[in-house]
């Protein structure tokens, strides 16, 4: 017997497949979702992908702007100082932590709790940085920082020429890989795992 | 933080984040400055300046996630903050404040855009983009509702039916 952390109803556990999922039946929240037991693997390399493609998004330029012989080229960080050069610096920060420190952030501990468990030791505060990696992943959003990039283009092109240049490939992995990091690193399943480690 | 305490700071995030979404829309986000010619932008203003190069899904999408994201979470926030201590469509909210949690983060496409803009429109009088103070009063609606979702649970949705039941 399992109880809802949402709204405190008995739920019958059963076994779940793999990508199963079990939900409430009064209040609809996922109570558990079925794992394999290598799924913190997974989460483990995903996030050492994650943790490479993010250097690389943030040290190739994104795109190259240009009018009349005049270029610009643009990395995220680019948009950071653009704006705090204006003196909006509030909303400078804001988007630095949105696009590159929450995800740095996140991958970084996703990494560190994922290896711990798949090594299955018990690391230093790796239940502190399993609750960091829960709280700061409503904050880390590469994929909406990808699509702004497309949208900005399409403005871009109204004033000059805009080129794409490599660094938004590196965006677009990566987006892709948070998502799956996601998938794989959920936070019931860690749990569960770090316990059995105690 | 006891359960009250978290109601009230949800309401009064709230509160301000609808107060902060009137200048959010009305003053301009930013200033497009094309061989001299000055034009200031806010958000419907960029929207509109989109549909109109015939680009309409790139304008949907903005629309959606920059004017239509925000609003639909002010206002389902405080129908469930309004409702919140009563028994009525327990189930309805949960759902609808998971839902939220997971398309709120869409807005932010406005901030990112504001960022990416700026950075490449430097290119003094022949191109230029400008932040302007209606984007910080956008970001400060983001944060109004962000933060209100994440001190609001839908754990609270669920005592008052328990203390029914």
């Amino acid at each position: 017997m399992l109880t809802c952390r949402t709204c405190r109803a008995g739920i019958v556990e059963r076994a779940l497949k793999p990508g199963d999922e079990l939900r409430c039946r009064r209040c609809g929240a996922m109570v558990k979702r079925g794992h394999r037991v290598t799924s913190l693997h997974a989460a483990w390399a995903l996030s050492t992908t994650g943790l490479i493609l993010l250097i690389l998004a943030n040290v190739y330029p994104v795109m190259v702007f240009d009018v009349a012989g005049y270029t610009q080229s643009n990395l995220i960080i680019t948009g950071v100082i653009g704006l705090a050069g204006q003196g909006f610096k509030a909303v400078a920060v804001l988007v630095f932590f949105c696009a590159i420190a929450a995800p740095a952030l996140y991958l970084a501990s996703v990494w560190y709790v994922s290896a711990a468990c798949s090594f299955g030791k018990r690391w230093f505060l790796v239940e502190r940085v399993a609750h960091f990696a829960e709280r700061i992943l409503p904050w880390s959003l590469v994929p909406v920082f990808a699509i702004a990039c497309f949208v900005a283009v399409v403005k871009l092109d109204m004033l000059g020429t805009v080129t794409w240049q490599v660094g938004i490939v590196w965006i677009l992995l990566l987006s892709i890989c948070c998502i799956f990091v996601t998938r794989a690193f959920d936070k019931n399943f860690v749990n569960d795992q770090l316990r059995k480690l105690r | 933080m006891t359960d009250g305490t978290r109601v009230d700071l949800a309401r009064a995030l709230v509160v301000s984040g609808i107060i902060l979404y009137v200048p959010a829309n009305i003053l301009p986000v930013m200033t497009m400055t094309v061989t001299g010619d000055v034009e200031p932008l806010t958000v419907l203003g960029g929207v509109q300046e989109l549909y109109d190069s015939g680009l309409w899904p790139v304008a949907a999408v903005v629309f959606l996630a920059s004017i239509m994201v925000p609003f639909l979470k002010l206002a389902c926030m405080s129908w469930i903050l309004l409702l919140d201590g009563t028994t009525a469509y327990p189930r309805q909210r949960t759902v609808t404040f998971r839902v939220l949690h997971q398309i709120g983060t869409w807005s932010m496409i406005d901030i990112f855009l504001l960022a990416v803009l700026t950075a490449v429109g430097q290119l003094g009088v022949l191109a230029s983009v400008r932040a302007e103070i209606g984007g910080v009063f956008f970001a400060a609606v983001l944060l109004c509702s962000l933060f209100a979702a994440d001190v609001y649970h839908p754990r609270l949705i669920w005592r008052a039916v328990e203390v029914k039941a």
